[in-house]
């Protein structure tokens, strides 16, 4: 009951995104104009033409209506920039940008947990020092400058998606190991003699499992809005460079059609951290009993 | 009138004799890269219209007449010869015999007749197509045989060989359609967002002096790359070897690092221009419409503006002062008795003030008293443009106008240029790919959607653009040449003299070619660098291929 009525929100959330989506980009300035109202070649019955086309997205709901029917079927319409099928553009862009996104993701939490463990369990405060400096200086570049750093280094865009996450993990868990490791019975056990690895291990980790099941969930759709700057300066054909160009060109199915897309892999992404912190909170009260 | 070819032949010998000798050194084979800014929108020529489309169709599309990108001539591509006769109705072409399509499907006048099929579709909407169609009645084909074919306009289309240009040549027969090439290449590989690969047409027609069957490259990669920082990165790392367009900064960064790389080909076919819209429904007060409409007040703004300064700050000195609408570059058809509107602020200010106008306290007013206040509309992120309306600015504050610039996304600028009309003055690039007149019917006919400063007059608003409308038709017709050129020269006049379009700079065609590139020399025309794809060779690759 609880899952359908989640998998039910979910699905609301999405087609009020897609319909957020379509609405922002009717409503946009320079919607109606297409590039080759320039183009002194073609004759007033080509333009005719042209102008009889994007007169079928002009009335917002009768268009999000046949997109939703269409995409029923499978069909997610047309672009009007690129000429050539949403879903085959998508098929062809979404293994990079997800794997950027994922390799990128995979960097930062390895880092952010393993740093934000040494910062948290170290003796004398340089080493959290300049760590957190590094942590606020890559909070502080844009992520398009980052890119081109990245670029003129040959380090790959993922490195440009780690950097932006990182930050947010590495001084979060950094808090909660700090907060975890400052409990009473974490202290009598080190007090005991118990060594600092086994009790990050077995005490500072469990109880902050759930928040740190939060945060990925958070940061792997921050990981997705980092894509987007990235490939569009790196010129990595992904869908975050589509979304970009989508934009600029007003391409109504495109645009909502990635609109869904990014907004189904946050929806997800968080549904799935959910659910994880849900199994661990289970698994920790019974700890806790025990 | 019939086409003689011998001295473009002996010119053409000379530069195959040059290409034998360098090519003995450098020997056949390798890749040769650049870049593009998009994907392909198509790969059917007779579709094309954006710029990587129009690449495509260049490297793989066989026509039947060239235009030669050095000489601005005509020369014999797969048409042997051509006849224009019956009043400039007909034009009859000798086709070159024994040429193949990339599949190996013969070549013969019925492909020609099944392209002009296709291309005349009026479902079909091509840009090649419209330009074809000069007016109302139908295009016929006559195949005369498999070398012969005539071609039948419904009225005289002056300059029509320029056309065939364009008109990629598509097989009638074979069963990959459009992708069976009659050009140097044929398309190998496109990795959506990556890259285009073209590979050598094995069957492609040419021959160098020597008797090798051309071109010398086993492939061109286009890489899709949009931002030029990185284009230029990658030239320097020697990942692409040639960049069609560089902007000045960029340039003038690489003739700094290297200068033998950098190429200035002199002035482009591209021009710098304002306007002024002078809609008649433009939602705008009716004083400021009245001043736009003044062509005193269009005259003092542009002589308020220096040019010179425009060329040397905006540009780096990588552009001169425009003239009119026709840039040095198109030898043809400019009118060369033209001179750049001259630099005088006073004189600006005093023709102002002829027309009522007053400089109170540093501010310009009208008769009524209106400040004299506009916006300038341009495209946001082209730092050259961004710098221009910068500099006019200061200018036309000396003479007392307020000056705001509005800088806004392509797409908001266009709508607002074509559709709602709600702008005041507009600063835009223009791009001549075309020489021929007849290609700008239209932006100067009264009638037509891209007459930008008032489009779509019922009947011409005023004499001027009236007899702009009757020298452009009577050119468009005319089969003397003498007659267009002093049709065309006096359009040109009348818009230097009227400034519905203020012509500010021509940029400097501005390229780089890598050392490792032969047979590459910029040119103004579009393609710059890869016009002659069958002649290039690359020569850090061959060494590596041996």
């Amino acid at each position: 009951m609880v899952f359908a009525r989640r998998i039910s929100i979910l699905f609301v959330t999405l087609l009020l995104a897609g319909l957020g989506g379509a609405t922002l980009l009717r409503l946009a300035p320079g919607f109606s104009a297409d590039e080759r109202d320039l183009d002194s070649r073609l004759n007033a019955g080509s333009h005719e033409a042209f102008e009889a086309v994007r007169a079928g997205e002009r009335n917002l709901g009768r268009f999000y209506l046949l997109y939703l029917s269409r995409l029923a079927r499978g069909d997610l319409g047309t672009s009007r920039l690129f000429s050539r099928p949403v879903v085959e553009l998508l098929r062809e862009r979404l293994p990079l940008t997800m794997g950027t996104v994922l390799a990128g993701f995979a960097m930062a939490w390895t880092a952010g947990l393993a740093l934000s463990a040494v910062s948290a369990m170290a003796r004398n405060q340089a080493l959290p020092f300049a760590l957190g400096g590094f942590g606020s200086a890559l909070l502080c570049v844009p992520s398009a400058l980052m890119a081109v750093l990245f670029y003129r280094m040959d380090v790959p865009a993922s490195a440009g998606v780690a950097a932006v996450i990182f930050p947010k993990v590495f001084f979060y868990s950094k808090r909660l190991f700090r907060a975890s490791l400052a409990k009473p019975h974490v202290l009598t056990a080190r007090a005991k003699g118990l060594g600092d690895v086994r009790v990050f291990i077995w005490h500072a980790v469990p109880p902050v499992a759930e928040e740190l099941f939060s945060l990925a969930g958070v940061t792997l759709a921050l990981g997705l809005s980092a894509a987007i700057p990235l490939e569009v300066i790196l010129d990595l054909p992904g869908i975050g460079q589509l979304a970009w160009k989508a934009a600029l060109g007003r391409d109504l199915s495109l645009l909502v059609s990635l609109t869904l897309l990014i907004g189904a892999f946050t929806l997800t992404a968080n549904a799935l951290a959910d659910a994880l912190a849900h199994a661990t909170r289970g698994a920790g009260s019974n700890d806790d009993s025990r | 009138m019939s086409f003689q070819a011998t001295s473009i032949r002996a010119t053409r010998r000379a530069v195959l004799v040059a290409a034998l000798c360098l090519g003995a050194c450098f020997g056949q084979g390798g890749e040769l890269r650049f870049s593009i800014r998009s994907d392909p929108k198509t790969f059917d020529p007779l579709l094309a219209e954006d710029d990587a489309s129009e690449t495509v169709r260049y490297l793989t599309g066989g026509t039947l007449i060239r235009i030669d990108r050095r000489t601005q001539k005509f020369i014999p591509e797969l048409a042997e010869s051509w006849q224009i006769t019956a009043g400039g109705t007909k034009i009859a072409f000798k086709l070159r015999q024994g040429v193949l399509f990339s599949d190996g499907t013969p070549f013969s006048a019925d492909d020609v007749a099944h392209t002009f099929r296709r291309v005349m579709d009026p479902n079909l909407h091509s840009p090649v197509g419209d330009s074809f169609r000069g007016g109302p009645g139908e295009i016929k084909t006559e195949v005369q045989g498999p070398a012969r074919i005539t071609v039948t306009f419904p009225a005289a289309l002056a300059g029509v060989e320029r056309l065939f240009d364009q008109l990629t040549i598509v097989s009638s027969r074979s069963p990959k359609k459009e992708l069976a090439t009659l050009g140097p290449f044929v398309l190998g590989e496109h990795k959506p967002g990556s890259y285009v690969l073209f590979r050598r047409n094995p069957n492609y027609w040419k021959k160098d002096a020597a008797g090798r069957r051309l071109p010398y490259l086993d492939s061109v990669r286009a890489d899709i790359q949009q931002n030029l920082d990185l284009e230029l990165l990658r030239f320097k790392r020697g990942e692409v070897q040639l960049i069609d367009t560089l902007d000045p900064e960029l340039f003038d960064r690489l003739s700094a690092d290297s200068p033998g790389e950098a190429k200035n080909a002199g002035a482009s076919l591209e021009s710098e221009m304002l306007w002024f819209n002078q809609v008649a429904a433009a939602p705008l007060p009716a004083y400021k419409k009245a001043w736009f409409r003044s062509k005193d007040f269009r005259r003092a703004v542009s002589s308020a503006i220096n040019r010179g300064d425009l060329c040397r700050l905006a540009y780096k000195g990588h552009a001169d002062p425009a003239a009119g609408p026709i840039s040095g570059a198109n030898r043809l058809w400019v009118n060369a008795k033209l001179t750049p509107h001259v630099f005088e602020p006073q004189a600006a200010l005093a023709r102002l003030q002829r027309g009522g106008f007053r400089l109170e306290a540093g501010t310009l007013r009208d008769p009524q008293g209106n400040v004299v206040e506009f916006s300038l509309a341009t495209n946001s992120g082209n730092k050259s443009r961004a710098r221009i309306a910068a500099l006019i600015q200061q200018d036309l504050a000396k003479i007392g106008i307020r000056l705001n610039v509005v800088p806004l996304d392509f797409p908001s600028l266009i709508e607002r240029m074509t559709r709602t009309y709600d702008y005041e003055a507009c600063l835009l690039g223009l791009v001549n790919v075309d020489l021929d007149p007849n290609s700008q019917m239209n932006v100067w006919l009264s009638s037509a959607g891209n007459h930008q400063w008032n489009p779509k007059q019922k009947t011409p608003e005023t004499p001027w653009e009236a007899e702009i409308d009757r020298l452009m038709l009577a050119q468009s017709s005319a089969l003397d040449p003498k007659k267009r050129k002093a049709a065309f020269d006096r359009v040109q006049e009348i818009v230097w003299e009227e400034a519905p379009f203020l012509y500010l700079v021509n940029k400097h065609a501005l390229a780089a070619v890598s050392r490792s590139v032969l047979n590459a020399s910029p040119v103004a025309l579009w393609p710059r660098l890869y016009w002659n794809p069958e002649y290039l060779q690359v020569a850090n690759q061959m060494a590596r291929t041996r």
